[in-house]
């Protein structure tokens, strides 16, 4: 059984089968001897909870953990409904999963931001994002050549 | 609390890498400044017009001419009732300029609305780059009439590089009919000889070049020395042209019947079928009903849309070129030598009879240049 602890103080306990997934602790199971606490000084409670919820679900199968594996159909459909979140939580989730070192979990947010912008104009971006347009008088300029056509 | 401009550069090229358009990455480089900075300024490492032939700097030479097929939108928050879009070819030539050519034919727009804006934003727009033409021309020629007067023939080409641009292969549909392939740091084409009958379209789909013949027997073409041809589906039976057609992530084919064939010059399509590919049993099936979809069918290259994010009419037609369309002593316009087929009813016609289908390529709809919505 490990113990992780958020950056806010919160306690998760795992499986050590789970706490495999998250690399970064992995490496540090592996280092530490005694430690019985590992803190995640990076991930708030509420986002570290997520992601144990993600690891639980994709544990590698083992001959035990067979009998209440999910089909490869039905782990989709649960991570179609696991990424329906807002824009911040998905941020907080990628760099948590990037500090963790989830690669498949990486991965599934990855591929959810970019189905987000697939086809947006970078107005639609922004919105979405929450991002402001901070460019110099001068960066807009060369922004704006980049985005325009001359036609003869 | 940390936004997404602060998003560590690793992580944003991890989602710009599975943007695979050249608009999508334009667009994310155009968010904010970190965004800038982090995202390169094209996927494709090749210009939009490069020289193939020949490698030691002669004064003559050919160059391949890349365009994109592009669907424009309104943004969400801006839409209007109906489901406008405008459907375009753009060959971005020198930089900052670019022609606009008809996405079915090589006809040139030249005459623009009278407010239509000098220097074209597209980024207030939604674009979705739909496919890709290549065209190869004679060097020292500048696009400028209707026809491609520049281009070595008027056969299909494809192309695919390498991501970094080192290595490319060009399959082209030679005037013999054959198949001719052209590599980096090759000396000419080389032509391919076995296939029994004429070459009728090529096409670049999944990472691999398919080529059909005239009686519907495709290949897929290992690139190698020597190129390997393998069997993918047998004949058919029945039309007189073949096209190959991506959509909705599968291959299709197009089999055109004409009547009153005189040596391809008089030929008028009256009639098409669509066929999906069994991969398994290597054949060509027949589809009734293309659903949402619309397949193009250009002279240079093909391509489809889903109908109710393209233009709120409904599917299951196509858009083909027929040079039968080319009235006699009269200016070509934005329509000419295009028609419509509807796979319902076997409906056909001249664009200009279908307005609804019109409209979307010429002229310019007028969301597109009036001024109500702002820039980057």
């Amino acid at each position: 059984m490990i113990t992780l602890r958020s950056s806010d103080g919160e306690t998760f306990d795992l499986d050590e089968v789970v706490a495999v997934e998250l690399q970064t602790i992995k490496n540090m199971m592996e280092d530490r001897c005694a430690e019985s606490v590992i803190p995640v000084p990076n991930v708030e409670g509420k986002i570290l909870a997520k992601v144990i919820e993600y690891c639980k679900k994709h544990v590698k199968r083992t001959a035990k953990a067979e009998e209440h594996a999910l089909s490869d159909a039905d782990l989709k459909a649960w991570d179609s409904d696991f990424i329906k979140l807002d824009q911040a939580t998905l941020f907080d989730l990628i760099m948590a999963a990037n500090y963790l070192d989830i690669k498949s979990l990486l991965d599934l947010l990855c591929q959810t931001v970019a189905d987000m912008i697939k086809g947006k104009s970078p107005e639609e971006i922004r919105k979405i994002f929450n991002i402001k347009n901070d460019f110099t008088p001068e960066e807009e300029k060369e922004i704006r050549r980049e985005n325009q056509w001359a036609f003869e | 609390m940390a936004g997404w401009s602060q998003l560590p550069k690793d992580l944003l090229l991890l989602i710009a890498q599975r943007l695979n358009t050249h608009f999508d990455l334009l667009s994310l480089r155009s968010v904010c400044s970190s965004w800038h900075a982090f995202i390169p300024y094209s996927l494709h490492p090749l210009p939009s017009r490069f020289p193939i032939l020949p490698t030691n700097g002669t004064s003559w030479g050919l160059y391949l001419s890349r365009r994109r097929i592009l669907h424009l939108r309104l943004p969400e928050s801006h839409c209007q009732s109906t489901n406008s879009s405008w459907l375009i070819k753009v060959e971005e030539d020198v930089p900052d300029m670019a022609h606009l050519v008809n996405p079915l034919s090589t006809f040139q727009f030249r005459h623009f609305p009278p407010n239509f804006p000098k220097n074209f934003a597209f980024s207030r727009f939604r674009v979705s780059e739909l496919g890709q033409e290549y065209v190869l021309q004679y060097m020292n020629h500048r696009p400028s009439g209707e026809a491609d007067e520049g281009s070595l023939h008027k056969g299909k080409v494809t192309f695919s590089c390498t991501s970094n641009g080192d290595d490319f292969v060009m399959l082209t549909i030679h005037v013999s009919g054959k198949l001719a392939m052209f590599r980096h740091g090759n000396k000419k084409l080389t032509l391919i000889d076995d296939m029994s009958s004429p070459c009728d379209d090529l096409i670049f789909f999944n990472g691999e070049f398919y080529a059909v013949d005239n009686t519907g027997r495709t290949v897929v073409v290992a690139i190698g020395s020597p190129p390997v041809l393998s069997l993918v589906a047998d004949s058919v039976s029945g039309g007189n042209k073949k096209s190959l057609v991506e959509s909705n992530g599968e291959l299709l084919m197009v089999d055109t019947y004409f009547d009153h064939v005189i040596h391809g010059i008089m030929e008028r399509a009256v009639r098409f079928k669509v066929f999906k590919l069994d991969q398994i049993r290597r054949v060509w099936v027949e589809i009734e009903n293309l659903g949402d979809q619309i397949l193009f069918l250009g002279e240079k290259s093909t391509f489809s849309a889903v109908a109710s994010e393209f233009c709120g009419c409904a599917g299951n037609c196509i858009y083909y070129t027929n040079s039968f369309f080319f009235p006699c002593g009269q200016e070509d316009d934005a329509y000419t030598g295009i028609g419509i087929f509807n796979l319902e009813n076997g409906n056909m016609g001249p664009l200009s009879s279908f307005p609804d289908y019109a409209k979307v390529i010429w002229p310019p709809p007028a969301w597109v240049y009036t001024d109500n919505i702002r820039g980057v």
